[in-house]
């Protein structure tokens, strides 16, 4: 559905994008994860339209975009990152005019407002000003724009930045629920949970490239994380120290071991052998490697950072 | 053109809902109009330039002295710059506008006001100028009252005093005593005199086509170079938009949609026009019903109106061409648009200013809305009159929002 090839953007001496190639199919929830400044939203101003890149392609639904704009933008719906709205407007009065752009008019715009204010809990609040809204309430209107007019693509920044969690939980449901009508989705974020839990694939993305990109699965195989194994109980480091055998440990001392296994599995063999020489294991936990350990693993630093 | 129209609608909702800048600027040329009306036509307590008067002595005789030496008089020299000249080289001089009046004296007034016979001193004012002509006529028209006045007190003694001046030998002490008597006794029986004046005052205004009845309306003088002003403010504010919008985030998300950036820009400048053109027609309906100023070509207004504010769109378009943001707006088109205001006759009528001044107006698109108004509204000029007025605005109008919309378009695309 989106080809993406080669793309460069530079703003003056800083590029912002560098070279990047991917692609989404039809129905999936592409995800872009990656710090502040790394290249997601002019990625995704580019694939939008709102920015020409300097060099490379990007292709939509079989056309390219620097011939077939006005057509590629009509099957896009875009949730920027930055709340974009008339203030001095109503909520309704945003979204008729933004479905009016979409060829959306008469009856059939008036019931898909409708729609998604009563799908995002605005109905009441409809008619106010957005001036007068909440920043949490913004953000659903600035949503609803985006998915007004049943886009076959959506392309999202950040569209949960600076709201609350229930807000939070509520936008991530609907765009599940569109997904689940076969839209296609990219989902730039700096938010690991909702990578891990919202997109598909992900793409880790850092100074304007690509590092990685998979499944959640694939990243961390990609990357070879283990899985950290912490055993706790009354024992000392000497009396468990010969009975590690060939795994590798991260940390001993006296009533903890901490070990990486390259799956859950590894485990058993060394409880077995803690078990038979009787040392007293109190608590075991597994932490299966995580997309921030993988990010951290690529790029140095946390997401935070 | 119907992704346009829907910009256009949503520009003008916004508009509406958000009038208060529009409001105030609308108010500004009203407030300055009023202020300057009041000012001027009222109270005179405002410093104003000599008022340059040239006069025609065809008696050359002593009322005539009178007069002449009454307007060069402290009071009235410290106001009027009185030139003596031949009638031909006055009224020349006055067609080409170089005085604010001309008065004549005629042959024989002397002659006419000691025999009691009516006379008639012509006040001929300069159409270009209101009120400095107003002054001349009022202070011509009270010298005039006083030497008729004067002259039925008097004319027994002054006939005396003309016959010794102009007998034969030097008149002796019983003669001046006789003249001091006869006044004395005068001046005491005419105390309450009235009666209908000797002399009148006929008064007439140069006009450039045909003659206007009435006098004018010092409003409808200073109503277009502050309506002028305060159209250019609208149009910079309503177009603002374009920057306002980047910075909001609007503008980009414009570009998400099936919009393309020249529908975008068109429909900008589009609302502007509309903005400021019922701005405008608001402006003038008050002037034609506050400030009761007669409008006789309505054709002329509308075509004028249309062009000025045409201008006003495309000047501001043209400006937002290369201005990024809001405060370079700040810093650049406040100043732009006083400086093309003060340079067209916006603060100060542009007759105030020097020559040079006045040759540079010429250079601000605003001198041509201002003059073309002045002509419609202060001289009741028609169509054919403010024919030059229009085609400069309409080439001014074109070629700014030409190069503004084509630079604005290159720099969207662009995405700056």
């Amino acid at each position: 559905m989106i080809e993406v090839r080669e793309i460069r953007k530079s703003f003056g001496e800083v590029d912002a994008v560098n070279g990047i190639n991917f692609h989404v199919g039809e129905g999936e929830i592409y995800g872009f994860l990656g710090p502040n400044g790394a290249g997601k939203t002019t990625t995704i101003s580019i694939i939008a339209g709102i920015l020409l890149a300097d060099s490379g392609t990007v292709s939509i639904a079989g056309m390219d975009i620097r011939k077939d704009g006005r057509k590629i933008r009509s099957l896009l719906g875009v949730i920027p990152q930055e709340i974009a709205l008339y203030e001095e407007l109503s909520g309704r009065e945003n979204l008729h005019f933004w479905g009016s752009l979409y060829g959306l008019s008469g009856r059939e715009l008036r019931s898909a407002a409708d729609r998604v204010l009563e799908r995002v809990g605005l109905s009441e609040r409809a008619n106010d000003p957005v001036r007068e809204y909440s920043g949490g309430m913004k953000r659903r209107i600035n949503l609803c724009i985006g998915l007004l007019h049943h886009p076959r693509i959506i392309l999202l920044d950040e569209p949960t930045l600076g709201i609350d969690p229930q807000a939070r939980i509520n936008i991530l449901d609907i765009i599940r629920e569109e997904v689940s009508r076969g839209t296609t989705a990219i989902y730039t974020t700096h938010y690991l949970e909702e990578a891990e839990n919202l997109c598909d694939r992900i793409a880790i993305i850092d100074n304007g490239r690509i590092l990685a990109e998979g499944t959640l699965q694939e990243l961390v195989r990609l990357v070879g994380e283990e899985d950290i194994v912490t055993v706790t109980g009354s024992f000392t480091a000497e009396q468990v120290n010969p009975l590690l055998g060939g795994v590798k440990v991260d940390h001993l001392e006296s009533d903890s071991i901490r070990v990486l296994v390259p799956d859950s599995h590894s485990i058993s063999g060394l409880l077995e052998r803690f078990f038979a020489a009787g040392v007293n294991v109190g608590e075991v936990s597994i932490k299966e490697p995580s997309l921030e350990s993988v990010f951290i693993k690529l790029t140095g630093r946390e997401l935070r950072d | 053109m119907k992704l346009v129209s829907i910009i256009l609608a949503n520009d003008l909702r916004r508009r509406l809902r958000s009038p208060f800048a529009v409001v105030i600027m609308m108010l500004m040329p009203l407030v300055l109009t009023l202020i300057v009306g009041i000012v001027f036509g009222r109270s005179g307590s405002v410093e104003l330039p000599k008022i340059r008067v040239l006069l025609v002595d065809r008696d050359s005789g002593f009322m005539s002295n009178l007069l002449r030496q009454g307007l060069q008089q402290d009071r009235f020299a410290e106001m009027i710059d009185l030139v003596i000249v031949d009638g031909e080289e006055g009224y020349s001089m006055m067609r080409e506008g170089k005085a604010s009046a001309l008065v004549e004296v005629p042959e024989n007034f002397t002659g006419d006001v000691l025999d009691r016979h009516p006379t008639v001193i012509r006040v001929v004012k300069n159409p270009a100028e209101s009120f400095l002509p107003m002054i001349v006529e009022e202070v011509v028209e009270t010298m005039v009252l006083t030497i008729d006045r004067g002259s039925r007190i008097f004319a027994e003694p002054i006939k005396s005093v003309r016959v010794l001046l102009e007998g034969d030998r030097w008149p002796t002490g019983g003669d001046i005593e006789d003249v001091l008597n006869t006044s004395r006794t005068r001046a005491i029986l005419v105390r309450g005199y009235l009666s209908d004046s000797l002399v009148t005052l006929e008064t007439e205004t140069l006009a450039p086509e045909g003659e206007r009845t009435g006098g004018i309306n010092l409003f409808a003088f200073v109503l277009p170079g502050s309506l002028m002003l305060g159209l250019m403010f609208i149009s910079e504010i309503v177009l603002r938009d374009i920057v306002r919008e980047k910075q909001t985030g609007t503008l980009a998300r414009l570009f998400t949609t099936p919009v393309e950036a020249g529908e975008i820009i068109a429909g900008k400048i589009i609302s502007t026009f509309l903005i400021t053109a019922i701005a405008c027609i608001l402006l003038l309906v008050i002037g034609r019903f506050g400030f009761k100023i007669m409008i006789k070509d309505y054709l002329a207004l509308a075509l004028h109106l249309v062009a000025s504010v045409f201008m006003c769109t495309g000047v501001i378009t043209f400006f937002y061409g290369f201005i990024r943001s809001e405060r370079a707006a700040d810093a650049i088109l406040s100043v732009a648009i006083v400086v093309m205001g003060l340079f067209g006759g916006s603060m100060v009528p542009l007759e105030q200013m020097s020559g040079t001044l006045q040759a540079a107006g010429r250079f601000s698109p605003v001198y041509w809305a201002i003059d073309g108004f002045k002509k419609i509204l202060v001289f009741d000029a028609g169509l054919a009159d403010i024919r030059l007025n229009l085609v400069v605005l309409l080439v001014i109008a074109v070629m700014t929002t030409a190069t503004g919309a084509f630079m604005l378009r290159g720099r969207m695309q662009r995405g700056g």
